[in-house]
């Protein structure tokens, strides 16, 4: 033998020699107490197994899952491959959805009130009766002539459950059906619609971008569709042959920043001026698409209206008043780096600027929605809308026509009434203004409330000053929670009535951020583990307890037959959706500029008042329609600081904040890619242990603050902190990060509960309490990031 | 034989924590208190967290960076050597098993592991009121002893196996359909999640395996490669 | 029958038997209290047993703390007996035999707590077995366990010869003791009768135990210091790491022989069986030592100072200015600074100060060990910002901790009230025996003076 030893085989030949040198060897044997010579094996669990399909609910993302189920028991979620949000992969809250469905502290029947309000005294009841006191509660609305007196608040309400909802409440006669989204993407919905016409989300094709410019859209840890971001993002870097570049604006750098190849610091509130700015360099520089923004385009040069009044246009506005130099004072951000930025986003097509779902667009002025439309604006004028590598309208499976509403004088009459959140009224550009609802219930605008429905709604935790919620709840004299736990809004109801987790019951989710339509299906994968209903099962029979007409225009005997009627003509076949999970039509994607298609589905698609011409406005004529009659003090109610022309052209607003000099930190409440905004999340003990990571903390808050601003505050790591705006101060611990910008200080969201659950309750602080509770004049949207606060040593 | 190894390429890894909680649903690690979580003491096996920043540099310029770190299955594993009881070994396809019925909790090889990978139960590991339901029931009884998901008892140590329970039921499908196991059959739990796509897995002996193709990258380095441990997880540079 | 022999002539022998005869109320006192602490001791462990390790302080990366600081403590302690005797003996050096016998108490009486603390620290006790049915001899833990039960049991019979003649003058002598006292001292003589051919054969077994324990002594502890020295964590991966736990033990165990001298000398009035220049020959010893720690303390942190490798520089800043900086320089101050001091100017011919410096020096070895083993735990290798260790020992650990101390102690001081403590034949002014000269004798082991 030749071969020299190597040093493991070496070390393996001295044990044994040095094992038989202490004469181990004959006591090895003695006491060797392992059965010689066992096998390796495997012990299969005892019962059977099967894999079931569904869609993921912990956040808006919607992933399709396929849950193993042994012994009845939901014991591991993987992504379902075929599901185009998420190609098989799952995050981490997807991961820990077990925790969901056996949670201990999930609600297991339905609850009435017995005790008063908020004192936590329930006692049990049947659903049948349930049933009939909602029926009834309704019929006497009905039978008073005030059904618009019911109002329904709902959270994140997927697939065809919120036009179920918006037709019940129809159906009952009440215009209010509220959705929370005044509280995230209403700012970017309304942006894209006075803007492109349509009333949603932009999909963004990242697979084929070559330069992405994210403007708070935290893509990597929240960013509204995180998955669909996520799988997009890591094709775009290393799936294809030529890695893509990213650029994140944003005045904390977080994990996307971080993995980005270039991070801005911008001074909150500003990313409007940036655009701008940007626009400017690269009109200056002819780098427009000059066939989009001439021959697809609206106000992009001056123009004459039909009166034959002058305007000005995108074009010459932008140059006149932003140049770089002006925008650098703005935002922070050096003129040298926006003139780079500039050259590199329209040089390198396709290239993108993404909308966040929320991100920095909430910040209490118009200037949310001005900013919204000006970073989309940028697409345009690169032309990247619906091409590949750009932004896509969200196409949608067409679903079978409800039935006709049953003749009903009553509840056409409930269903003119003004909207209980002031949405179009108070608020003239409002679709929605959830937050608003408090005061008007307090103030009894424009009528009193007598019933109020929640569903999958928390308004009490997830709004800023969600307290006047509790304060309002006073004069609502009966509230029902659909709710899956016992959440701080929840506790305030008179009717609790549980529903199923996701991995329970059945419910559609339509794909979003992809641009061509798709469907994924929730069923069933295990039984429902409690005595809950569905809620769509509950309403429907409610439907039917209140008898015609209302019970006429709900003719399906349950929420899974609902489906099959409503999915019928997505083009495959019930049991074949059930089987994969997930249905869509991958091909169907561009339209081309100026076809049919475009201008049915792409451009203008949604418009009410101005011309579906399938030209982008970049001088917004729905704003105008909406706007245009206003004089200058009306507008300068609305928030408005400019008159005229660039009112309908987006730019700057200066924020105003809640709080002058004393105050000195923006306030940045931040989602958490481990917990995100669902308060249920913060009662998963695991995602609890792993909140934290990026600073190392778990089960708890921390704010987030710049090395130097604490030096001079004399503040060290970790040093316990009272951080305090005008609205309240809040205890928690300080944690030094470098990568943020000194005058932004981070707290993240979803702590601070004060019920939900064992894990959630009294954990850390909830930034919202100290938040400017008021809503944006004009666009009913919520407040988050315009309440400056003062950091001192606890 | 397979030798097992995984890549994880950093350019692609969001730290979204996907992996941490996969495997833990996967191999049933158990929920600590905040207490002691505080003390360190959480179970997660594979963690991610986030290096140490640069010390100098304007804030533009100061990037956070992050790491994913399962057990790197070290193909000269310190922790082996140190076992007084062989409880961790090294199997003839290359995984540093742990076998917790002849584990002696000494800690030897917890403190002996440059990479910190391995895990002691400082308490019987609990699940409160009915979370237990989801455990997953699989368990590999390797050379007669307890391995794998198995719920273990207090006072051993665990790491990361590379889901070896899976590679049992992979093998065990391919014997039942009477053919040859093929090393593609198998992957762990991280990196079925992994949201990033930043994950593979595979056989380095086999050349056109993806890992080996990777692995022949400029930008694979792997951890601590000076402590000569040779791990069999190799990472790719970001950027 | 009784059995009779021939024993030397010792003029002290009716004071070192004194305390032999006479169990007082302050023994009794004190045995309680020990008691009562090992009881407490026992409470904590139990515990520890039945709900888990978790309720000490260690965590994840501090994996051992003072467990195993206590176990490579009690392990040094117990380097001084054999030191004493077998080194010394083999050196000729004849001023060790009056405090040889309490020396190797120190040594029985420390190593089985040494063990323990092992034991203590295991996560599944009950499978210490498992070292033994399925040991692997690549663990520098079998090294440890192999030569500490080595050491142990060589000790015993060590010491147990050197007692046995000692038994048989108790046997003999101590005829107004309790009966079971009597039987038992009738029993461990094994029938001892002093014969010559018997004192002759017995000072060759000693002699050449001497040189297998000493060997012992330095195997062990450098075994000890290779649980740490074969990892590649940075602090612990050192070859010096040997010679410096040796040094150490014989440090601490020799200082922890002045303590027990001055104690019995106190107690048991044995002013002139143990005479001053016994501290004085101390001393000496002592000094070496600590400039000797010095030395070597001084080389490990000149050499990773300048080798600045970041991981070994982390662990270097925790100890001297990081969060073990109290720890590091008062253990310096404690087994350094001020014992060099006291021994340079007050030492000599005074007991008092001699104690004082060797109860600062033992306080400060464990200190010592404590530094050695955790702050190289808190700044490991893969080392990220925000995870890294702190240890704050629970009660538990200080309550067992402190219970193996009274363990140690209870053993000691129970000891001395049955078994002379001063050897009395070694001590002996005339053999009673024909004993050859220490001198040929060792020159036939090979041994020059
Ligand atoms: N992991 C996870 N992901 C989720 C969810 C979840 O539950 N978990 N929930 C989903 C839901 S409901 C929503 S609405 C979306 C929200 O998705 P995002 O809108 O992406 O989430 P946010 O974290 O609110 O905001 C993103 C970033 O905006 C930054 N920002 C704040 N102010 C400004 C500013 O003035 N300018 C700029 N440029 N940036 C600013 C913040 O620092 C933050 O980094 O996330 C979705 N994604
Ligand atoms: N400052 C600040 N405020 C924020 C945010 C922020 O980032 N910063 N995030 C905002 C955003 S983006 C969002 S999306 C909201 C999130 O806020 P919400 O949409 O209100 O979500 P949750 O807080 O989860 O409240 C929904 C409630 O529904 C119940 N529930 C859980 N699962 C189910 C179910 O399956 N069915 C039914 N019927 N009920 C269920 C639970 O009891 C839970 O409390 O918070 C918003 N508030
Ligand atoms: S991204 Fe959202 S939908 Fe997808 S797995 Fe995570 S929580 Fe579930
Ligand atoms: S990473 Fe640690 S635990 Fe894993 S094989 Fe290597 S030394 Fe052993
Ligand atoms: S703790 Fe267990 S696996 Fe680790 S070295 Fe000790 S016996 Fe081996
Ligand atoms: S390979 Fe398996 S055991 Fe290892 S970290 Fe991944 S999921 Fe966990
Ligand atoms: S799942 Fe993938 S992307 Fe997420 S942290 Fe783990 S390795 Fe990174
Ligand atoms: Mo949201």
């Amino acid at each position: 033998m030749t071969t020299p030893l190597t040093r493991r085989q070496f070390l393996k030949l001295t044990a044994v020699a040095g094992g038989s040198a202490a004469a181990m060897g004959g006591l090895q044997a003695v006491l060797n107490a392992t059965p010689a010579g066992a096998e390796e094996g495997l012990l299969a669990p005892s019962g059977e197994e099967h894999i079931v399909p569904s869609v993921c609910l912990l956040c808006p993302s919607g992933c399709g899952v396929l849950v193993r189920v042994a012994d009845g028991r939901a014991v591991k979620l993987e992504g379902n491959p075929m599901h185009p949000i998420n190609t098989g992969s799952l995050c981490p809250k997807g991961q820990a959805a077990p925790e969901l469905l056996y949670n201990p502290d999930r609600l297991t029947g339905p609850l009435r009130r017995v005790g008063e309000r908020g004192s936590g005294e329930w006692e049990p009841i049947t659903w049948d009766e349930a049933v009939q006191i909602v029926a009834q509660k309704l019929n006497d609305l009905r039978a008073a002539g005030h059904p618009e007196r019911a109002a329904c608040l709902y959270g994140e309400t997927r697939g065809q459950m919120r036009p179920f909802i918006e037709r019940f409440m129809q159906a009952v006669g009440s215009p209010n059906a509220i959705s929370h989204d005044s509280l995230n993407i209403e700012a970017a919905k309304l942006a894209t619609y006075y803007t492109q016409g349509v009333y949603d989300l932009p999909a963004y094709d990242l697979e084929n971008s070559n330069y992405v410019l994210s403007f708070g859209a935290n893509l990597l840890e929240a960013g509204r569709t995180p998955q669909r971001m996520v799988s997009g993002y890591s094709y775009m870097r290393r799936g294809r042959a030529e890695r893509g570049k990213v650029v994140v604006i944003d005045p904390r750098q977080g994990v996307t920043g971080a993995k980005a190849d270039e991070w801005i610091p911008i001074v909150p509130g500003t990313d409007a001026a940036l655009a701008l700015g940007l626009a400017n360099v690269i009109i200056r520089s002819g780098l427009a698409d000059s066939d989009f923004v001439h021959n697809y385009s609206f106000g992009f040069e001056d123009f004459k209206d039909g009166e034959g009044k002058s305007h000005k246009g995108f074009k010459e506005f932008v140059l006149q008043n932003y140049p770089p130099s002006r925008v650098e004072q703005i935002t922070g951000v050096p003129a040298t780096t926006i003139s780079r930025l500039a050259g590199e986003f329209a040089g390198n097509p396709p290239a993108v600027a993404i909308l966040p779902g929320k991100g920095g667009l909430l910040n209490g002025s118009i200037n949310g929605l001005y900013t919204a439309m000006a970073v989309h604006m940028l697409n345009a004028l690169v032309g990247s809308i619906e091409t590949p590598g750009g932004v896509l309208a969200q196409r949608y499976f067409p679903c079978a026509d409800w039935p006709q509403l049953p003749p009903d004088p009553v509840a056409e009459r409930g269903r003119t009434a003004e909207r209980l959140d002031g949405a179009g009224a108070r608020f003239p550009l409002a679709r929605h203004a959830y937050q608003a609802v408090a005061d008007h219930i307090s103030e009894g605008y424009p009528y009193p409330v007598e019933m109020l429905f929640l569903y999958d709604a928390n308004p009490v935790y997830e709004v800023p000053g969600g307290t006047r919620f509790v304060e309002a709840f006073q004069k609502a004299p009966f509230i029902v929670s659909c709710a899956s736990f016992m959440d701080e809004t929840a506790q305030y109801a008179d009717l609790v009535l549980p529903e199923p987790t996701f991995l329970e019951r059945w419910q559609d989710d339509a794909i979003e951020g992809l641009g061509y339509p798709g469907v994924g299906l929730r069923q069933p994968v295990v039984e429902p583990l409690y005595d809950t209903l569905n809620t769509g099962d509950f309403l429907l029979r409610v439907a039917q307890a209140m008898g015609d007409p209302v019970a006429g225009a709900f003719p399906w005997s349950n929420f899974e037959e609902l489906l099959k009627d409503r999915l019928k003509t997505i083009g495959a076949e019930w049991e074949t959706l059930k089987e994969l999970g997930v249905w869509m039509i991958p091909g169907y994607r561009f339209a081309r500029r100026g076809s049919e298609k475009w201008v049915a589905e792409v451009v203008g698609r949604d418009r009410m008042s101005s011309p579906r011409d399938g030209r982008f406005d970049f001088f917004s004529r729905e704003l105008n329609c909406a706007l245009g009659e206003l004089g200058a003090d009306e507008l300068k109610a609305l928030g408005l600081s400019q008159a005229g022309d660039a009112v309908f052209l987006p730019h700057h607003e200066p924020v105003t904040y809640a709080g002058n000099a004393e105050y000195p930190f923006t306030l940045n409440v931040i989602t958490l890619m481990s917990l995100g905004p669902y308060s249920a999340a913060a009662n998963m003990p695991t995602l609890q242990e792993i909140s934290g990571m990026t600073v190392g903390e778990r089960w708890d808050s921390w704010l987030e603050m710049n090395p130097e601003a604490a030096h001079e505050l004399e503040l060290r790591n970790k040093d316990g902190v009272w951080v305090e705006s005008p609205y309240g101060k809040l205890k928690t611990k300080v944690r030094l990060v470098k990568s943020l910008h000194p005058d932004v200080v981070n707290l993240p969201h979803n702590q601070g509960h004060t019920a939900v659950g064992r894990w959630a309750r009294n954990r850390g602080v909830n930034g919202l309490e100290i938040l400017n509770p008021a809503s944006e004049p004009a666009t009913g949207l919520a407040s988050f990031t315009n309440t400056r606060v003062k950091v001192y040593k606890a | 034989m397979p030798r097992w190894s995984m890549v994880i390429d950093l350019d692609k890894c969001v730290a979204c924590q996907g992996c941490s909680i996969a495997c833990r649903m996967e191999n049933n690690t158990p929920i600590v208190s905040p207490s002691e979580a505080a003390l360190g003491r959480s179970m997660l096996w594979n963690d991610v967290f986030p290096l140490r920043a640069e010390e100098e540099g304007a804030i533009a310029s100061a990037k956070a960076r992050f790491l994913t770190r399962p057990c790197m299955h070290c193909e000269d594993p310190p922790c082996v050597k140190v076992c007084p009881v062989g409880a961790t070994y090294q199997d003839d396809e290359g995984l540093v098993r742990q076998n917790y019925t002849r584990c002696i909790g000494c800690r030897f090889c917890t403190v002996a592991c440059p990479y910190g990978v391995r895990y002691f139960n400082w308490y019987e590991p609990a699940w409160e009121d009915g979370l237990d339901q989801h455990l997953n029931p699989d368990r590999v009884e390797g050379r007669g002893v307890l391995e794998g998901p198995a719920v273990r008892p207090k006072g051993v140590v665990e790491k990361c196996t590379f889901c070896i329970h899976r590679l049992h039921k992979a093998r065990a499908r391919a014997e039942a359909e009477g053919r040859d196991f093929r090393p593609d059959e198998y992957v762990p739990a991280c990196v079925q999640t992994c949201t990033g796509k930043a994950r593979f897995f595979g056989d380095l002996d086999d050349a056109n395996s993806t890992v080996s193709l990777l692995a022949q990258s400029r930008r694979a380095f792997r951890l601590l490669n000076e402590a000569g441990t040779h791990p069999k997880v190799i990472y790719l540079h970001e950027g | 029958m009784k059995a009779r022999s021939v024993h030397p002539d010792n003029k002290h022998e009716a004071i070192i038997l004194t305390p032999l005869q006479d169990i007082t109320t302050i023994d009794r006192w004190l045995w309680a209290l020990l008691l009562g602490l090992i009881g407490l001791g026992g409470y904590a462990y139990v515990r520890q047993l039945t709900l888990g390790m978790g309720v000490t302080g260690m965590n994840r990366p501090v994996y051992w703390g003072v467990y195993i600081t206590n176990f490579v403590f009690f392990i040094g302690l117990a380097h001084s007996g054999t030191f004493i005797s077998a080194i010394l003996r083999l050196a000729g050096a004849e001023w060790r035999k009056p405090l040889t016998r309490a020396a190797e108490a120190i040594t029985l009486f420390s190593l089985p707590f040494g063990v323990a603390s092992i034991v203590v620290d295991m996560g599944r006790p009950e499978r210490l077995l498992n070292v033994i049915s399925h040991g692997r001899f690549q663990s520098p833990l079998l090294w440890d366990f192999t030569a500490v039960s080595l050491y142990l049991c060589s000790s015993v019979v060590f010491f147990y010869l050197s007692l046995l003649p000692d038994i048989a003058l108790c046997r003999d002598r101590l005829t107004d003791v309790p009966a079971w006292q009597h039987r038992m001292y009738e029993i461990l003589a094994l029938g001892w009768q002093g014969r010559p051919e018997q004192f002759h054969r017995l000072e060759r077994v000693l002699d050449g135990m001497a040189i297998f324990l000493a060997m012992l002594v330095v195997t062990v502890h450098t075994v000890v210091s290779w649980v740490f020295g074969m990892t590649i964590q940075p602090g612990w991966h050192t070859a010096l790491i040997g010679p410096f736990f040796l040094l150490g033990a014989i440090f601490s165990g020799t200082a922890a022989v002045v303590i027990a001298l001055a104690i019995l000398r106190r107690v048991y009035h044995l002013e002139e069986s143990l005479p001053l220049g016994l501290f004085n020959s101390l001393r000496k010893l002592l000094i070496v030592f600590t400039l000797g720690w010095l030395y070597m303390m001084v080389s490990e942190f000149l050499t990773i100072f300048y080798g600045n490798i970041p991981e070994e520089m982390e662990v270097f800043w925790q100890k001297f200015t990081g969060d073990f900086t109290w720890l590091f320089w008062a253990m310096t101050i404690l087994v350094f600074v001020v014992p060099l001091l006291i021994f340079i100017f007050r030492g000599k011919d005074s007991i008092g100060w001699m104690v004082t410096a060797s109860v600062l020096i033992n306080v400060g070895m464990w200190l010592e060990r404590f530094v050695v083993i955790v702050p190289t735990e808190t700044r490991p290798r893969l080392l990220y910002e925000l995870v890294q260790g702190t240890y704050r020992p629970t009660w538990v650990e200080a309550v067992i901790t402190v219970s193996m101390f009274a363990g140690m102690f209870l053993l000691y001081a129970v000891f001395t009230r049955f078994f002379p403590i001063v050897p009395v034949w070694e001590t002996a002014e005339e053999p009673g025996a024909e004993v050859p000269p220490v001198t040929r004798r060792r020159r036939r082991f090979g041994v020059r003076r």
